[in-house]
């Protein structure tokens, strides 16, 4: 009896492998495809039949791509904003999530409201208002012009305040009573319990400026003022199908993040998990 | 205890300040001369304006493109939305089951999430191609999967899909490891098992979850331009057969310099995610099973 | 609302120093963050350095922008020879595609953001100077500084408005047949030549055409200027009328030389349009797939450079149509901002880039045909083993490019949208012609 069970168990794992390893595989093959073709050359990349293994493994792409864009910008443009995309947005929108949680103060609804009602709007909506605005303050094609609109994030404050609201208010009033004023409580007994949630915020807020690529699209036009994913796009319009220096662009544009979810992948997974929570 | 009221408001609109002004100022009064623009003609780059009314959108119902834009913008939701639900549930439930590697799965499933959706388009690209794609070899068919309008759509659900499923796994995942391990034995002891259990156990106790990621999944899947600005890009003969609202937005206000026309597509997408948001809420009440 | 400068800059100013108070008092975790921000502040005290750049003996370095990034080694060439007069200046040559250009340089105009010095193109140029978005040069010009007599024909008067120059010619480029003579070896036809004609053109491609091999007699691509506008005017047709008041897509000729390219594509002479859109028509020449193509001077340097070609190809004149050989001739200009920061070494660069040692340069390094009279004769010799002579020859019977329309900006980019719609076969090549008649007459009449 108890054996039959074991086996039937077995069966279906041995069926769930199966099925999450050709889900694993499909989930692989366009990162496996655009490492071998950013060794190819042009002509084995478009052959009939298919190449799969590049006949004579080739950095030259590599070497093309270096040359003619502008990588280290790109890099430095894309971490840089995406520090301040992050680290702004944590500061503002916990302190702000936590006076919306816990301080009773006139007008708060409205300005929740106001602040959440953003998170509706499309981000197109805001594109062309936001490049007149660059434009009036002369940051068109600058740096700073890829991270001042986002210093501040309503996602995450709409987070955050759930987060503060499910936290019990017992150690705030021990605080009070010492004489805290509500920044202290927050600065230094609230803050420090929601370290996982701030977590959160960084990772997926970074995930996000991450991968933008409309914005500096729009706003940006110099090489060296360009993030990675819109350079990849100036690539693009650039080699056109020349597709070993594209996907060696590619490869460049991802492996920073790449890593960086390998060695923090916990992080990043309990980091999504925890919006879930909490949503 | 006035005094100390008083100082406690001080505190609390300093907290909020940084935020509700960032937001009032970057994107709150950008939302509101959004919907001003619509009502204005700019000519030579925006340097003289004048107030047209309502022409900008007569003109845009009288176009048939608009229409098949905002066609296309729901049909690509209304594929990409269910397809990336229902395989990121399935995958979400095969790994909470507690089998070895789950936690490898979960990471190579995680990784198209970490990967910058512009890197993966040019090897989409690639993998398209209708002579020497990948996607045509394992299939046996020979389909121009990017530049043929009748399977263009469907190549960018594909990569929205594939994009898209990690993430909202993950979601979900963390959902089902919320639900209590004795309300499975309670009904594993009722002869809950495999579909029925899931059936009946699993998934209404899910519902808040999937709620939740079908807000989300629909917010960002009607916004799709980044696929369709480098997969199927400008002189492509599908380019009207999947061109999205933002995509359209994109081309008249930047390339046609047209902003007050790009202003009213864009200002039509927010009356729809307010629609479809609402709508969502409406029905929540019916399908989401709160404890 | 927006136009309060001052108000925005106090409410930033608000934001920043909040966020600097808090990173006081948090363990200084942005700190980091603030010295990268500092290298940006040039951007937004804008102001404040155009003062200091009234010294003439700064540092300063100017910005070149252009689009075509096989020309960017003989920019940076120019740049170095500058700079070794004049020390104290530097120019950075920066690359936006062609394909990116002109959005982006729109962007860039109202917002003041223009490039010091920049290319410009003849149909863009309304558009730019309408702005007053360019630095008129009149001032150089009638001084002396600059010499307008020194430039190939017309040249010169391109980028002339209403009695102001606006850009000094930089080059002049036309069409050639480039053709793969070991695919013409293979099968024994002689190379195409200046007696050949489009019915020519046409039986040899179909002979070519191994379509089961995936090797093509001709790319009958889906283009303008290197495209079906050769096809247009060869044939009698108009790109627009010459008195630039209605597109010439819908007359007669026009449609007919449409319809004579895309039928190469449904004998199978050519690749079709959706193979066209996976891999570029002139990569599939460089890799040996398609004999012929019609291409612009410019490419030159970029085939050879390919190894699969070099040594196997050359070029031939565009063939003959019924009523004549069309080519289309166009001629690039170096233009400076109005709004830029240092106009004065903005300046001394523009004549340099329109003097006779920046022209050698560019013809030595076969980046383009310079437009500095008595200078091709080094660009046709800057690759001896290609036919470049034809590009020279071809120059006297072409058709300039339809430049000057305060339109064009408009309907260039729906062209390729709605032309795109017929070659890839969604309609017909009568009907796309129409469209684009329709819409390029729409953006005639609305941008009077």
């Amino acid at each position: 009896m108890s054996g039959n069970r074991t086996t039937a168990v077995r069966k279906t794992h041995f069926a769930i492998h199966l099925i999450l390893i050709v889900g694993a595989v499909v989930m692989i093959v366009p990162f496996l495809w655009m490492i071998l073709t950013s060794f190819k050359t042009t002509t084995e990349a478009t052959q009939i039949p298919i190449v799969f293994f590049p006949r004579h493994p080739s950095f030259a792409a590599y070497a093309e791509v270096i040359e003619k864009s502008d990588f280290p910008h790109y890099y430095l443009n894309t971490a840089f904003s995406a520090l301040m995309k992050t680290v702004f947005p944590v500061i503002f929108s916990s302190m702000a999530a936590y006076a919306f949680a816990r301080i009773q103060f006139p007008g708060k609804t409205l300005c929740f409201f106001l602040i959440i009602s953003v998170m509706m709007v499309p981000n197109a909506v805001f594109y062309t208002p936001q490049y007149i605005i660059m434009s009036k303050l002369g940051l068109v094609n600058t740096v700073t012009a890829l991270w001042i609109c986002s210093l501040i994030s309503p996602f995450a404050t709409f987070l955050l305040r759930q987060y503060f609201l499910s936290i019990s208010k017992e150690l705030e009033e021990a605080a009070i009573l010492d004489g805290c004023n509500p920044f202290q409580i927050y600065r230094f007994i609230m803050l420090p319990l929601v370290k996982s949630a701030l977590v959160a915020i960084v990772i997926i807020q970074l995930l996000w400026t991450w991968n933008d690529l409309q914005w500096p699209l729009i706003i940006n036009s110099s090489p060296e003022k360009l993030t990675l994913s819109a350079g990849l796009a100036t690539l693009a319009s650039a080699f056109y199908s020349k597709y070993p220096v594209l996907t060696a662009g590619a490869f460049m544009a991802v492996i920073p993040m790449i890593l960086l979810f390998f060695i923090f992948q916990k992080r990043f997974i309990e980091g999504v998990a925890f919006s879930a929570h909490k949503g | 205890m006035d005094m100390n009221s008083r100082s406690k408001y001080a505190w609390a609109y300093i907290m909020i300040a940084p935020t509700l002004i960032g937001t009032l100022v970057f994107w709150g009064s950008p939302a509101i001369y959004s919907l001003y623009l619509g009502f204005m003609k700019s000519e030579n780059f925006g340097l003289i304006n004048h107030w047209v009314g309502l022409d900008n959108y007569h003109k845009l119902f009288r176009d048939e493109e608009f229409w098949r834009n905002l066609r296309n913008t729901l049909y690509y939701v209304v594929l990409v939305v269910p397809l990336t639900l229902v395989f990121s549930t399935f995958f979400a439930v095969l790994m909470n089951t507690r089998i070895k590697g789950a936690s490898v799965y979960r990471v190579i499933f995680f990784l198209p999430q970490v990967t910058m959706p512009a890197a993966v388009a040019l090897v989409w690209i690639v993998l398209f191609a209708q002579d020497f794609g990948l996607l045509n070899y394992f299939l046996g068919t020979h389909i121009a999967w990017i530049s043929d309008p009748r399977f263009a759509m469907y190549a960018l659900v594909l990569v929205g899909v594939w994009g898209g499923i990690g993430f909202n796994m993950l979601l979900i995942l963390a959902g089902l490891q919320n639900i209590p391990r004795t309300l499975y034995e309670a009904g594993e002891l009722e002869g809950a098992v495999g579909f029925r259990k899931f059936r009946h156990i699993t998934l209404p106790l899910l519902t808040p979850t999937l709620f939740f990621t079908t807000v989300i999944l629909m917010i960002g899947a009607t916004q799709i331009f980044d696929s369709i600005y480098l997969i199927i890009g400008k002189t492509n003969v599908a380019l009207p057969s999947v061109r999205s609202l933002v995509y359209a937005y994109y081309q008249n206000a930047f390339v046609y310099y047209d902003q007050n026309y790009g202003a009213v597509m864009v200002n039509i997408l927010l009356l729809i995610n307010l629609i479809l948001t609402g709508f969502q809420f409406m029905l929540q009440k019916k399908w989401v099973f709160y404890e | 609302m927006l136009n309060r400068k001052k108000s925005w800059f106090v409410i930033v100013s608000i934001i920043l120093s909040a966020a600097l108070m808090l990173a006081g008092c948090g363990k200084s975790k942005s700190e980091s963050s603030n010295s990268p921000s500092a290298e940006n502040s040039p951007a937004s005290s804008g102001q404040a350095s155009e003062k200091a750049s009234d010294s003439p003996k700064k540092d300063v370095t100017i910005t070149y922008t252009i689009w075509d990034q096989l020309q960017q080694p003989a920019m940076e060439a120019i740049g170095k020879e500058f700079t070794a007069q004049y020390p104290n200046i530097k120019v950075k040559v920066e690359v936006i595609p062609w394909n990116d250009y002109w959005t982006k340089m729109s962007a860039a105009a109202p917002a003041g953001t223009l490039p010091d010095v920049f290319w410009m193109h003849s149909g863009q140029f309304t558009k730019f100077v309408s702005g007053n978005f360019l630095e008129p040069i009149t001032d150089r010009v009638s001084t002396g500084k600059i010499d307008l007599n020194n430039y190939e024909a017309n040249l010169g008067s391109i980028y002339t408005l209403n009695g102001q120059n606006y850009a000094l010619p930089k080059d002049f480029d036309t069409i050639g047949l480039a053709y793969n003579k070991e695919l013409f070896d293979n099968a024994g036809i002689p190379y195409p030549d200046d007696t050949w004609d489009y019915a020519k053109l046409a039986e040899v491609a179909k002979k070519l055409s191994q379509p089961d091999k995936g090797i093509y007699g001709f790319a009958a691509k889906m283009d303008t200027q290197t495209g079906y506008w050769n096809d247009m005017l060869a044939n009698g047709g108009h790109i627009v009328t010459d008195d630039m008041s209605k597109s010439g897509y819908d007359e007669q000729a026009s449609i007919e030389a449409l319809k004579a390219r895309y039928q190469l594509i449904l004998d199978k002479a050519s690749p079709t349009h959706q193979q066209m859109t996976d891999t570029d028509a002139t990569e599939m020449f460089k890799s040996g797939k398609v004999a012929m193509i019609f291409e612009g001077d410019w490419r030159t340097n970029d085939i050879d450079g390919s190894d699969n070609i070099t040594g196997k190809w050359n070029w031939a004149p565009l063939p003959k149509g019924k009523v004549k050989r069309g080519n289309i001739i166009n001629g690039l200009g170096n233009a400076m901002s109005a709004a830029g920061k240092h106009k004065e070494e903005a300046g001394l660069f523009l004549e340099f880039l329109g003097s006779k040692r920046a022209a050698e340069i560019t013809a030595e390094m076969g980046a383009a045909i310079p437009a500095f009279k008595d200078t091709q004769g080094a660009w046709v010799k800057s690759k001896p083993h290609l036919n470049l002579q034809v590009f020279i020859d071809q120059a006297s019977e072409a058709v300039p490019y339809p430049a000057g329309m305060k339109s064009y900006p408009v309907w260039f980019p729906k062209e390729g949208e709605i032309m795109s719609q017929a070659w890839g076969g969604a309609i017909s090549i009568e009907e796309g012609a129409k469209k684009v008649a329709n819409m390029m007459n729409q953006a005639i009449a609305d941008n009077k």
